[in-house]
């Protein structure tokens, strides 16, 4: 096969964006930004690209294959973010782990992985969210559902649904099994995809006692309101502190007035290697797979020196764009054939000003004024032409 | 209104059989060149597309569940619920070549070329095994690679075994089998639980002479 020259395609997972493509994402991207900003979050702007090692920590096997990785001039191994999490605990573990807590920082980029094609995903994608760190609590778990969801009403996207777990659960439930870890992962991929008879023969392959049996067995069936929590076998502290923590952020969410928008499952183990706790996922009717997501991770942010606790979301900009059917395109408002003082006004006021330097015929200036969008053309005399 | 994709070839036959038992009009599901059959009165829309592409609509969510063999579904990788698995469909996927590798163990063989349509199962089992192989996808008669000297090995599924003796191949491995199984998008499984539940449960109910244990019934 003869390749093609390389200097005018792509690479797999990229992309161009300009014209209404670009200015919808920027709106998008603000739009979410100033939604946590009036919630108290401040932005972080972590670098790029960094060593590998600060961001290959807690970031488990899958995420550390697909990060992409190159060497500086000494031969250090560097790799771009793949996420914002793992820079921002690197950020606070070094230098603000003694700052007044809790620490509530947003962010807005780019992000890159290796990835497979696959539901929504490119290599380079961008990620609005935040994380909310130094605090433990329900409310803290609470406060991050309740804007990942405030967040998607403010760019228009209402009807939403979150899927709510508890990594702890599956952790405490299976912790005395000591099983190895090949088990583990076929026993996670099991319980995550619902796979009700593979399960049930890993279970019986295993040869479980009766009490772990069964809290696993049911684990598929385990979603829905918050009767799903009575139906939870505990087998350890642990695992009840795990449950009565969900019925708490059930109770915070109420105080929102959110709970509705959740269905728990606590089969769900998705998500990110690092996380410990709660995790979540945001779904929006029209789109097959998930706009947000996000999870707390305490033991994170330890890796990097200080013990804090944290719990975040990033909701994927591309996603929500597919999702958000209605285009809010960014029209000319007018079309002024030349400058003028009149020109510079209207655009100090804000409205957005095209002037005209092909020298067009008039039939070519309306032609092309109307393809614009403009609602005005400012001819050269002084007159000013409505458009239908 | 649920959308249903449903694989085509041998699964669709009880497939369909399955819909109709369940109430659903699926009348003009034999006509071949039928894509999208609507069964306005039941509020559904059934889909009818190659095997390998039934996991792709489902994961994308442009059906909300599907109905495909477990081999397209390893094969595809993606991610959706598979909550039950049904009564028809039964097959195996097995490693394939000439007699001479019976006994040659070829499991300690560099390079082995092998030929298949299943090229992300087939890396995965080799690599599994520490075994350096040539994955070459073909799509149509596999069982031909190894005759014209195209592959060592063959990767396929097997029914009855027939077709592998009537070109001279011998089973050497049986990687996993496979059944028809039922799939789900998450997302329609989050946002629309009443509609995908029932029927989840409607399917299940009259497969569950079969059923080791469904998703539904598990935990009460």
């Amino acid at each position: 096969m003869i390749s093609q020259p390389l200097d005018k395609q792509l690479p797999h997972g990229v992309a161009d964006l300009f014209f209404n493509d670009a200015a919808r994402k920027r709106a998008v991207e603000r739009m979410l930004a100033d939604t946590f900003a009036r919630w108290g979050y401040s932005e972080i702007i972590p670098p790029m690209f960094e060593y590998y090692e600060s961001l290959a920590a807690e970031a488990g096997p899958q995420l550390r294959e697909e990060m992409y990785r190159f060497f500086d001039r000494d031969g250090r191994t560097l790799a771009l973010r793949a996420d914002f999490t793992i820079p921002t605990a690197r950020i606070v573990g070094t230098k603000l782990f003694d700052r007044a807590m809790p620490l509530r920082f947003f962010y807005v980029g780019p992000v890159f992985r290796y990835e497979e094609p696959q539901a929504g995903v490119r290599r380079e994608f961008t990620q609005a969210g935040i994380e909310l760190i130094g605090a433990a609590t329900a409310d803290a778990d609470a406060e991050a559902i309740a804007l990942a969801m405030t967040a998607l009403r403010a760019i228009g996207l209402d009807e939403f649904r979150f899927t709510l777990g508890n990594a702890a659960y599956l952790q405490a439930t299976t912790r005395d099994l000591a099983l190895s870890d090949t088990d583990d992962l076929a026993l996670r991929d099991a319980i995550r995809r619902k796979n009700t008879p593979a399960l049930a023969r890993l279970l019986d392959a295993l040869a479980l006692d009766a009490a772990h049996q069964h809290a696993l067995a049911q684990l598929p069936a385990l979603w829905g309101g918050a009767e799903v929590l009575d139906r939870a076998d505990c087998l350890n502290d642990d695992a009840r502190a795990a449950i009565d923590h969900l019925r708490a952020v059930l109770a915070r969410l109420a105080q929102f007035g959110l709970q509705d928008f959740v269905t728990l499952d606590l089969a769900e183990n998705r998500g990110m290697a690092y996380y410990t706790g709660i995790l979540f996922e945001g779904f929006v009717q029209g789109l097959g797979f998930a706009v947000a997501s996000g999870g707390r991770y305490d033991n994170l942010i330890a890796h990097f020196g200080h013990n804090i606790p944290a719990v975040g979301f990033a909701i994927g900009v591309e996603r929500v764009m597919i999702a958000r059917k209605a285009h809010a395109t960014i029209a000319l408002d007018v079309v002024a054939q030349t400058h003028s003082a009149r020109v510079a006004d209207a655009r100090a006021r804000g409205e957005i000003v095209e002037v005209d330097i092909l020298n067009r015929e008039d039939d070519a200036l309306r032609e092309y004024a109307r393809v614009r969008g403009a609602h005005e053309i400012w001819w050269r005399d002084g007159r000013r032409e409505i458009l239908p | 209104m649920i959308t249903v994709a449903l694989a085509k070839g041998r699964l669709l036959g009880p497939s369909i059989k399955l819909f109709e038992s369940l109430g659903y009009d699926l009348g003009e599901a034999r006509d071949s060149r039928k894509l999208v059959i609507d069964d306005p009165a039941r509020g559904a829309r059934f889909l009818i597309s190659k095997p390998m592409d039934v996991p792709i609509y489902v994961e994308y969510g442009a059906a909300d569940v599907g109905i495909v063999g477990q081999d397209a579904l390893r094969e595809s990788g993606v991610d959706v619920y598979e909550p039950s698995v049904l009564d028809y469909g039964g097959c195996r996927l097995v490693v394939a070549g000439q007699p001479a590798y019976q006994n040659a163990e070829w499991r300690s063989l560099a390079g082995l070329r092998v030929a298949t349509k299943y090229p992300r199962v087939t890396k995965q089992y080799f690599s599994a095994r520490g075994l350096s192989s040539e994955v070459i996808e073909v799509y149509g008669s596999v069982e031909l690679a190894p005759m014209v000297g195209l592959a060592d090995l063959i990767v396929d599924v097997v029914d009855t075994g027939r077709t592998l003796r009537e070109n001279g191949l011998v089973e050497l491995d049986e990687i996993f089998k496979s059944q028809a199984a039922l799939i789900v998008n998450r997302a329609a499984h989050t946002l629309r639980v009443e509609e995908i539940h029932a029927l989840m449960e409607q399917i299940e109910m009259r497969d569950s002479k079969f059923q080791v244990q469904n998703s539904r019934l598990a935990g009460r």
